[in-house]
């Protein structure tokens, strides 16, 4: 008994569903970390302690000393089946091509990372010409760069441009110099490589290496030496899993939802040939048994059907995550089997979830149902259906207060989330009960375009209130979903720069430009007060983990006093930071001034330093201060982040000036950007799902209402007036849709704006991208105007004596 | 075809029921619908009965309860009092799957119009009870119940395909296929021209005459009325006539005409 055309919308409701949740899956389990190609010919690599934090920070790995590393290289070299021992050593090198860094390098960050000559054994990295660098002075360099053997090029390190000669060309990223250069610049070692003697097994030359390592650090074979890719490439695939995983989720989600509108809309709509069936002799076991077994195959064969395009899509949408900037580069899309088969399973799945209901109501029709003339809805909502939609309201009230007084932005966020989630079904459980009032309010507009028409429009949605839920509740989700997501991150990102520009007193900021810091020549040549930020690892004394990482702040005392308003001292003077061994701490490490604090820096060596200050924990922009020098003389390669200056300056090279207002909106641009990338990205999945849902259920409901349609022209309606009819109709369930949805995601803001004001400690205003907004609400007006006129009007073309047979009121 | 289950009838009626040769009987039948100011009496204290192997007409002014009075005699609808049996069953006290069991062995149904699931074809709709008892009837005999009412070569063909008298005869093939005890039909001929009407009137006095089975029409036709064996006169939910005999036409009018002239608050 599966009608083709009835089962249409939910089929492609289900098959949209299942194809973005096989795209996102297979591209989820695509993103695995991937060996360097650096590495690649280091069968057995012994990479440096973990830092004690949790796996989603991305902090490197805490380096050995210069000391600790010649003992571990001398002691590995040493072990049978060695064939050569390399200190991997990472600095930063960045080669100016017409005196700025070269654009399109920008974002891939071995393109500006500089490496020992020696590492090049490592990664099999083929030398296309010139000689090797021997002496200072010397490179070799990529040569996509179009440079020349013995030609002059500027490197830009740490310290400032200086002049090099090119002596060599090979064909990979990043530059390489004399090995006794990168010891200097790179003096902590996070990775030593050991390359095999043929015939050498790497699990045998591993347990012997990891005899001698011990504890200080593991070592890695196979496809587990992915652990060193990149930490950036790390973390943009982290990102990516995230947007994947929520993309995915959001999709199972919708489609549910949109799934059981659409059932529960065919069931109303065949309530007259279920009470038919009824009466010759179904059980309501039965009834139910078949909407089962209808709603199965329909989910099994658009599950095959989004299975496939998802599988034709997922290569695209890799594609695209890379040049977005959710994936690294090095992703490449793998069709692995459990994707496939949990999409498989998920079309079937959704679809008897989302039948659920739909199937207890068929089971309860009577069979007399079938001789009732006109399909009058009788009770627009059962008690049960307002208990739940109660509950659900009340439970996403309840997550609202949450988000208002969460403590922490990530807590905030998630309780937002789920808040709204519970608000949008709660709102659509109880739709049919508002859509009455809701419709009544809009009488007044509706009044002028015609009087007939509008009657019939304002009769029809009061009627039929269950069908003009089903409508609207599409609608609602995706403009509920919208308004909230996008008001959350717009109105956060406001918020956050305004604090951000509020703490700063400086007239304008000297910040990186195409490159990933600043180097010391650029700092000095401002005159300005500069932040020098490093990772050093912390093991508090009885206290677990170990290494923890902690960014200390390179500055000098007076000016960054000067520049911080946010500077709340709370014991000992800032002045006092000066010398080799001072570090000023927040509250939060509960010394006092004049104890001793000990930290590895990213040179490898542990240095016992003394507290002179400790700060409260929201003055700084970091976990610690330490003299500007001592953080250069520990980390050669540490990059200045921020210069604060008085007057606008010429930027040098790899720098730009920028006032506190735009800084303060740039500071966090790359992570907003694909924050709010992602946020298109959900709002479009949704909108889309909630236009293609509205779109569904009109199309299903014009084949309902021919009959209806074709009465209203004998009764003297004009084409025109009929067309206006239908589409008035829908665009009111539109509007009646976006109105509940964006009073469920306004409960849900102004509950934000209470958490960050809290957080943030000023008045923050609201934003709404109303752009957004807008955007979503035609899309589902547009959809709808379309689903309803089209059919209506080929209908319409026929005859309107043509009545269909056996319909008598 | 499986006897429904017979329960142990309550003593008071028990003994009664099962004396009775009456395929259908109804015991002090009343139902009320709404209530305050919208309490409609449809029903108001009927007891009759319908012999086995009979055709019977129930006519009455509109809003007289004859729907109601065969939605209840058929299962479909509870009365608010009084007993219905059929076969000796008493409806009430059947749960709602076996009343459903009970309707799919024993009554047959023909519409007004909506006979048919629009998704299926003539023979599948014919096949539709039996299937729905997990049985599969011969094709032979679907083939057979198609040609009786002059449909076998339209037995792929969906109901927008049929016009509405081809419908109703699926319909009474429906009730063919299963011999249910009785069939229980509501205005069949009240959308159809006279012709179409003739054949499915004939179709049904068939049921009675060759195969036995027990029939109850609404009808507001005198001429439709014509080819019962009988016929119930109901206003006001009460039955407040009766013919017997050969009936015609002109018999039934001439009845109906008397009763007119009595104040009646109603118009046919
Ligand atoms: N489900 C119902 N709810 C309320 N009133 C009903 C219902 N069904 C029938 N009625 C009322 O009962 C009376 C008898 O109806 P019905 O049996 O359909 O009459 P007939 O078929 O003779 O025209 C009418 O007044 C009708 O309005
Ligand atoms: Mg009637």
């Amino acid at each position: 008994m599966v009608s083709v055309r009835r089962s249409a919308s939910a089929f492609v409701a289900v098959a949209i569903g299942v194809a973005l949740v096989a795209a996102a899956t297979l591209l989820l389990a695509s993103g695995r970390p991937q060996v360097p190609d650096r590495l690649a010919r280091a069968a057995v690599v012994v990479q440096s302690p973990e830092a004690g934090a949790s796996a989603d920070a991305f902090v490197p790995t805490r380096p050995w000393s210069a000391t600790a590393t010649a003992g571990l290289v001398g002691r590995l070299a040493a072990l049978p089946g060695v064939a050569a021992v390399v200190p991997d050593r990472t600095f930063y090198a960045q080669p100016l091509v017409d005196g700025r860094p070269v654009a399109a390098d920008t974002r891939r960050e071995d393109a500006h990372q500089g490496h020992g000559w020696s590492s090049a054994q490592l990664g099999g990295l083929r030398r296309t010409a010139g000689e090797p660098p021997l002496r200072p002075g010397e490179v070799v360099v990529d040569r996509a760069l179009g440079l020349r053997t013995g030609a002059p090029v500027t490197l830009l390190t740490a310290a400032g441009p200086e002049a090099y000669t090119v002596t060599g060309l090979v064909d990979g990223p990043g530059v390489l110099v004399a090995d006794e250069v990168a010891a200097a610049l790179a003096p902590g070692v996070r990775t030593i490589g050991l390359v095999l003697a043929p015939g050498a097994d790497p699990e045998r030359v591993a347990t012997a290496a990891r005899g001698v390592v011990g504890g200080d650090g593991q070592v890695l074979t196979g496809a587990a030496r992915g652990a060193l890719e990149p930490r950036g490439d790390a973390r943009t695939r982290w990102i990516g899993m995230q947007v994947l995983t929520a993309t995915a989720a959001l999709a199972g989600f919708v489609t549910v939802f949109v799934v059981a509108s659409t059932f529960a809309f065919t069931i109303a709509q065949r309530r007259r040939e279920l009470g038919l069936l009824r009466a010759v002799g179904a059980t309501g076991r039965q009834v139910r048994r078949m909407v089962y077994a209808e709603a199965l195959a329909v989910g099994a064969a658009a599950g095959l059907v989004g299975l496939l395009v998802g599988a034709a899509l997922a290569p695209l949408l890799g594609r695209l995550l890379v040049d977005v900037g959710y994936e690294p580069s090095t992703f490449r899309v793998r069709y692995e089997l459990w994707p496939v088969a949990v999409s498989f399973a998920a079309g079937p799945v959704i679809a008897l979830l989302a039948v659920w209901s739909a199937s207890r109501r068929a089971a309860r029709v009577r069979p007399l149902e079938a001789l009732r003339e006109a399909a009058v809805e009788q009770r627009p909502i059962g008690r049960v259906r307002v208990a739940v939609g109660a509950l659900l309201v009340a439970a996403g009230l309840a997550l609202s207060v949450g988000t208002a007084t969460a403590d922490e932005a990530r807590i905030a966020a998630q309780y937002a989330l789920y808040a709204v989630m519970a608000l949008v079904a709660g709102a659509t459980v109880l739709a049919p009960a508002v859509v009455g009032p809701v419709v009544r309010l809009l009488r007044s507009p509706l009044r002028r375009p015609g009087g007939a028409i509008g009657m019939l429009v304002r009769g029809g949605a009061l009627t039929a209130t269950r069908r003009t839920a089903a409508i609207a509740a599409p609608v609602l989700l995706t403009v509920a979903f919208a308004v909230l997501v996008s008001g959350m991150v717009r109105t956060t990102t406001a918020a956050y720069a305004a604090g951000r520009a509020d703490n700063v007193n400086a007239g304008w900021i000297l910040v990186p430009d195409r490159a990933p810091g600043l180097s010391d020549r650029a700092v000095a040549a401002t005159g300005g007060t500069a932040l020098l930020p490093t990772t050093v690892y912390r093991t508090d004394p009885g206290e677990l983990p170990a290494d923890r990482p902690l960014t200390a702040l390179g500055v000098e005392p007076a000016g960054f006093a000067a520049a911080n308003r946010a500077l709340t001292v709370v014991a000992g003077s800032l002045d006092d930071l000066r010398g080799d061994d001072t570090v000023v701490v927040t509250e939060a490490a509960n010394l006092r001034p004049s104890e001793a604090y000990a930290v590895v820096f990213a040179d490898g060596t542990s240095v016992s330093l003394r507290v002179v200050a400790v700060v409260s924990d929201t003055s700084i922009p970091g976990d610690l201060l330490v003299p500007r020098a001592v953080v250069r003389t520990h980390d050669p390669s540490a990059l200045t982040s921020t210069v604060y200056v008085r007057d606008r300056i010429d930027p040098p090279a790899g720098a730009r000036v920028v006032d506190v207002a735009t800084w303060a909106a740039e500071a966090d641009a790359a992570e907003d950007r694909l924050v709010w990338l992602f946020t298109l990205l959900l709002i479009g999945v949704s909108a889309g799902y909630g236009a293609i849902a509205v779109a569904n259920t009109l199309l299903l409901a014009a084949a309902g209402r021919a009959a209806d349609l074709r009465l209203i022209r004998l009764a003297g309606a004009t084409r025109r007036q009929v067309l206006w009819l239908v589409t008035a109709e829908s665009a009111v369930v539109v509007l009646i849709g976006a109105l509940l949805g964006g009073a469920v995601a306004f409960v849900g803001l102004l509950s934000i704006r209470a958490g960050l004001a809290e957080q943030v400690g000023a008045p923050v205003d609201l934003v709404v991208p109303w752009s957004v907004v807008a955007g979503v609400v035609g899309l589902c007006l547009l959809l709808a105007a379309l689903a309803s006129a089209l059919p209506t009007w080929r209908s319409l073309r026929r005859r309107p004596a043509r009545s269909s047979v056996g319909v008598v009121g | 075809m499986p006897a429904p289950a017979r329960r142990a009838a309550p003593p008071v009626f028990g003994t009664v029921t099962v004396m009775t040769t009456d395929t259908v009987t109804l015991t002090g039948l009343r139902t009320v619908y709404g209530t305050g100011d919208r309490r409609v009496t449809a029903l108001d204290g009927v007891t009759t009965s319908f012999a086995g192997g009979t055709f019977t007409a129930v006519m009455g002014p509109s809003g007289s309860g004859k729907s109601t009075l065969l939605h209840c005699a058929a299962g479909l609808d509870r009365a608010t009092e009084g007993v219905v049996t059929i076969d000796g069953v008493r409806l009430d006290d059947l749960g709602e799957d076996e009343l459903t069991r009970l309707r799919r062995d024993r009554i047959g149904f023909v519409f007004q119009a909506f006979n048919l699931v629009s998704t299926l074809t003539a023979a599948q709709n014919v096949e539709l009870p039996s299937r729905l008892a997990r049985r599969r009837p011969p094709a032979a005999d679907v083939a057979a119940a198609l040609d009786a009412v002059g449909l076998a070569d339209r037995a792929g063909h969906r109901p927008s395909e049929l016009s509405g008298g081809e419908q109703q005869r699926v319909a009474v093939a429906r009730a063919l296929i299963t011999r249910p005890a009785v069939v229980f039909a509501d205005e069949p001929t009240g959308a159809l021209d006279s012709s179409a009407s003739r054949q499915v009137l004939r179709l049904l006095r068939a049921l009675v005459d060759d195969h036995g089975q027990t029939v109850v029409m609404v009808t507001h036709d005198p001429a439709a009325a014509a080819y019962a064996d009988r016929v119930l006169l109901l206003a006001d939910g009460r039955v407040v006539d009766e013919l017997t005999g050969p009936i015609t036409a002109a018999a039934v009018a001439a009845r109906i005409a008397e009763r007119e002239t009595v104040p009646a608050e109603s118009s046919w």
